[in-house]
């Protein structure tokens, strides 16, 4: 739709500016996850900082009942969680917004010392690899029994495969991750225990080395078979269901019709049609990834990004929290900002050049 | 008032019509009745036999019995004991949280709808941003700094959280609705928004509703025992998320004498989840009469 | 004298469903001649689509095709004689599926959403050549761009404008003109069109109806046409056939059935239409509904409806007689059936 030009449009570069962005889907979109990020922040500073009971609260109780002098306990938990307590609030909130969008998400109240950032980008591969693997192979597994549910619909091996998809989509992860553990590491004893705590055997040297490779995944194995087992149920089902709704499209029956072969039709016809919200769904739980799952790499003790989170939690660690939880919040923003982006450029009934739609 | 008995009504007949097809349907009925069973049973169970007070030493980690249906835990006490006493919570999370959080969902949603406009538009970039947020690392750093310490904070929490996305698909549904021609003839003979909402589109949505209520509250299940394997939520009672958290961090797993002391409670939850998604598709083959096999 | 290139004989179509069988095509036969345009009339659930469905074989999973035999002969340019001949009941796996769109292409209802909303036009016709092994080598890309964008002109749409679009870049009718350009590609003897025109609006109609009259000049195929507007047959059409209850009950050159038609289904066809130059007392519009396809009347279908009906109608089906040179009618009063209708619409 075309922006409603005034008879007095004056050249204002600010409002210009805002009248750009106001009528451009992309920027708009934009617009947009950047506040969300911000509203993020700033509801994490103030749960932190400002409710009753807060961390720094908490830290001051806690050096002074070591017999700490409460000034010096004051002092000293400035100093740790990185902030001036005389500060008034609003400056606090400005510091802490300038740190965050230099990447310093302050530093660890229990790993003296240690900066959030720096903690973060370490265990952060191990769930990019666990997760982001597993997402792989549950996408194109999950899109290709969708498809032959729905090829061989009705028939007995639709009934299995549906209710089977129906089962694992109904029981927590954390519960599969438990029978896992059970049933591979002590029933049928066909994982050793130690291969299923830790992402990598103690003493091994990281590096593109094969021993290095093959150590890694038998330690992630069994995680990643939990991961693709909790999410392959929903992801059948929705292939499924959008691969029956276009194979009674009309053309699918007209390309039948124009003697097109069966492969053809699969691919060109069904699979792209099919596919096309799928891949939304796809970039959104890219931006999940980096959360990775906070039960299941607990269970585990694979140490990545959820298990950071939930040792901060449990050790009431609050910067580290905030930052991990920021960072999260981040990346599904953005990845759900590439996922509009995504789907605008494969569908071609919705592509986005420049102006509106 | 009129509105409400009319909406009454309808939703009393809908119901009989729909158990009478629903005792065609085997999977659901089964799911029916089993979620019936556990709830009966987690209620009024305790009533009959109420837990064990004291631990039984001599009775540690014992397998199956004729005296222990289910064996004895780490404190040896009778598994089946803790299983009929261990429901009560479970069962008032998912129901509470699930009630709930879909009662703000339709209030929110089809208001929002109805709306449309700028109010809209708002409110739904307002849920969209909300979404971003992972719902479980939330709720697990809100747990640590406000006190959770019953059943019914924990739920209204949990809703609070919950019902934003669930007001989207609500909205998605009400508006897909509204622009069916017997909404806009009904607009038209001006029956008023309040009868329109309740008589013509609700009903229609009765299935919609009742299935995105059953998975919410299969969610709130899994969050709960999420947050108690943390170790985030404390509770007094032993319900089943509790014993699964507590028998694992006693290295139940490798003791198969003890294994079921971890199994029992897995297992009730994982057949009361079933029960209820197991209802909840029947529900949909039901209210969608075009997913029915046959012409 | 050349045969047919369609014969159809005593074809037989059922659904299945939950109440019963449905007999949508009950021992139809007709044939079609070289360049000869047939019209099949009737109302909607009389069973002509499923015709139409049943020559090319798409047929939906309930469907079955119960007896009968469709015999199609294709003739090479300039012959006299056909040199083969094709049991299409027969056909199976590839030769069925290159017997499609290359011999017989089916132009269905609504092409709407006939085009693949992810391919271009260009794809579309590219696909189709692909499968059938026609222009598609490296070198012929050329070939068959040109031969694309001629057909594209033919229809009288912009063929570079057209050419590159996505389908919901273009207008229904748009679409429909491109997906009877696609059905020519292959240079098919036959083409079936089902209700092409129906979900158009009046104006593109005339257009498509006019493109479709010069195209038959033009290239010379046979045409299937199905539709329930006798109005529309009677422009296209060389002969036509009309449908009830699964079965033709009239069939003849079209300016016989609209100068004497005789049997009392197709002269309340007839009448039913409004023209410019109409009295409004001569329109008549035929009372009931059509009959159920799983529980038919017993003897002629149509005596329920029919105003001529005796004790004979209802016990004794009326078989197809031919009552003047290539003109065929089922009915047991034909000999009298205009003249009583005229009067017993003048009484009413």
């Amino acid at each position: 739709m075309t922006t409603i030009t005034n008879s007095h449009t004056t050249s204002h570069p600010v409002l210009d500016g805002i009248r750009t962005v106001a009528s451009s889907y992309l920027l708009r979109r934009l617009a947009k996850a950047l506040f969300s990020i911000w509203l993020v922040a700033t509801i994490t500073f103030f749960v932190i900082r400002a409710m009753p009971g807060s961390a720094i609260d908490i830290l001051i109780q806690d050096l002074t009942a070591q017999g700490v002098s409460s000034d010096d306990a004051r002092n000293q938990a400035a100093a740790l969680m990185g902030i001036d307590l005389d500060q008034p609030l609003s400056e606090q909130y400005l510091d802490y917004l300038n740190n965050v969008i230099h990447g310093d998400f302050g530093r660890s109240y229990r790993s003296a010392g240690l900066s959030v950032t720096e903690m973060i980008t370490r265990v952060l591969p191990w769930t990019l690899f666990s997760v982001g693997l597993s997402l792989i192979i549950t996408f194109v597994l999950g899109i290709a029994l969708g498809t032959i549910m729905a090829y061989k619909r009705d028939t007995w091996i639709d009934h299995l495969l549906s209710n089977l998809a129906a089962t694992l989509d109904a029981v927590s992860p954390y519960l599969i991750g438990l029978l896992a553990i059970l049933f591979f590491g002590i029933i049928w004893k066909l994982v050793p225990i130690m291969e299923m705590r830790g992402a990598m055997s103690s003493g091994m040297k990281p590096g593109f080395t094969v021993a290095f490779l093959v150590d890694i995944f038998k330690h992630v194995r069994v995680l990643l078979l939990v991961y693709v087992l909790s999410s392959i149920g929903s992801w059948m089902l929705q292939m499924k269901s959008n691969t029956v709704a276009t194979l009674g499209e009309d053309y699918v029956t007209v390309a039948r019709a124009r003697g097109l072969t069966d492969g053809r039709i699969l691919t060109a016809y069904v699979g792209r049609n099919a596919t096309l919200p799928l891949f939304t769904r796809l970039a959104i739980s890219v931006g999940f990834i980096v959360g990775g799952s906070v039960l299941l790499e607990t269970l585990f003790t694979y140490q990545g990004v959820g298990f950071l989170l939930a040792r901060s939690i449990s050790e009431r660690d609050y910067p580290v929290m905030q930052g991990v939880f920021l960072v999260i919040t981040i990346s599904v923003v953005f990845a759900n900002l590439l996922a509009d982006y995504v789907y605008g450029w494969l569908d071609p009934r919705i592509r986005l050049v420049g102006g509106d739609n | 008032m009129h509105i409400p008995v009319d909406f009454i009504d309808s939703f009393w007949r809908e119901s009989v019509k729909t158990f009478k097809i629903l005792s065609r349907n085997k999977m659901g009925l089964f799911g029916f009745i089993m979620v019936i069973l556990i709830i009966l049973i987690s209620f009024l169970g305790p009533l009959l036999w109420p837990p064990e007070t004291s631990a039984n030493v001599a009775e540690i980690n014992k397998g199956i019995s004729a005296d222990h249906w289910l064996g004895t835990d780490f404190q040896g006490q009778d598994n089946l004991r803790k299983i009929i006493n261990g429901g009560k919570d479970i069962v008032t999370i998912a129901l509470l949280t699930g009630v709930l959080s879909m009662l703000i969902a339709v209030v929110v949603g089809s208001f929002s709808a109805f709306i449309g406009g700028r109010v809209d538009g708002i409110l739904m970039d307002l849920v969209n941003i909300w979404l971003t947020i992972p719902k479980f690392p939330l709720l697990a750093v809100l747990a640590t700094v406000l006190s959770l310490k019953d059943v019914i904070t924990l739920s209204v929490l949990m809703a609070l959280l919950d019902w934003p996305a669930l007001a989207r698909q609500v909205r998605s549904q009400v508006l897909s609705l509204k622009s069916r021609e017997y909404i806009e003839a009904a607009t038209m003979l001006d029956l008023g928004t309040p009868r329109i909402i309740f008589r013509e589109l609700l009903p229609n949505m009765m299935s919609f509703i009742a299935i995105s209520t059953i998975f919410e509250m299969t969610h709130a299940i899994y969050q709960q025992t999420g947050l108690v394997f943390l170790g985030i939520v404390p509770y007094s009672s032993a319900n089943w998320g509790v014993m699964i958290s507590a028998a694992e961090r006693r290295g139940v797993l490798f003791n198969p004498q003890a294994a079921w002391s971890i199994l029992a409670p897995m297992a009730a939850i994982v057949l009361f989840q079933l029960a209820l998604v197991s209802f909840a598709r029947s529900l949909d083959e039901i209210f969608n009469p075009r997913l029915r096999t046959g012409v | 004298m050349a045969e047919p290139i369609l014969s159809v004989r005593d074809l037989s179509i059922v659904y299945q469903a939950r109440r019963g069988q449905v007999r949508a095509v009950r021992n139809i036969s007709f044939d079609i001649e070289r360049g000869e345009s047939v019209a099949l009339i009737g109302e909607s659930g009389s069973g002509k689509t499923t015709v139409g469905l049943g020559l090319v074989r798409l047929l939906p999973a309930t469907a079955s095709i119960v007896g009968g035999s469709i015999v199609y002969r294709r003739y090479t340019n300039g012959s006299s004689s056909a040199s083969r001949e094709t049991k299409v009941l027969e056909l199976k796996g590839d030769s069925l599926r290159q017997f499609r769109w290359r011999e017989c292409a089916m132009v269905f209802q609504s092409a709407l959403n006939a085009l693949n909303p992810v391919l271009r036009v260009s794809e579309h016709f590219a696909d189709t050549a692909k499968a059938h092994g026609y222009l598609s080598g490296y070198r012929q890309t050329t070939a068959l761009r040109e031969r694309s964008l001629r057909l594209l002109s033919m229809v009288r749409l912009d063929p570079e404008r057209v050419w590159h679009s996505f389908p919901h870049e273009l207008s229904g009718g748009m679409r429909q003109r491109v997906l009877i350009a696609l059905a020519l590609l292959l240079e098919p003897q036959l083409l079936i069109l089902d209700e092409p025109t129906t979900a158009l609006d009046i104006l593109t109609q005339r257009n498509i109806m006019e493109v479709l009259k010069e195209l038959r000049r033009k290239l010379g195929f046979s045409m299937l046409f199905i539709s329930h507007d006798l109005a529309l047959a009677a422009e296209l059409a060389d002969r036509v056939a009309t449908v009830y209850a699964g079965e033709i009950i009239e069939i003849g050159d079209v300016r016989t059935i609209f100068r004497h038609p005789y049997h009392p289904y197709t002269i309340g066809l007839i009448k039913a239409v409004p023209t410019l130059t109409s009295d409004k007392s001569s329109l008549v519009s035929i009372p009931g509904s059509p009959p159920d396809l799983i529980q038919l009347p017993t003897g002629c279908k149509f005596h329920p409806r029919c105003p001529l009906a005796d004790e004979r109608s209802q016990r004794e089906e009326p078989k197809l007689i031919e009552v003047e040179p290539g003109h065929q009618v089922a009915c047991w009063h034909w000999t009298h059936a205009r003249e009583a209708l005229k009067s017993f619409q003048a009484e009413s």
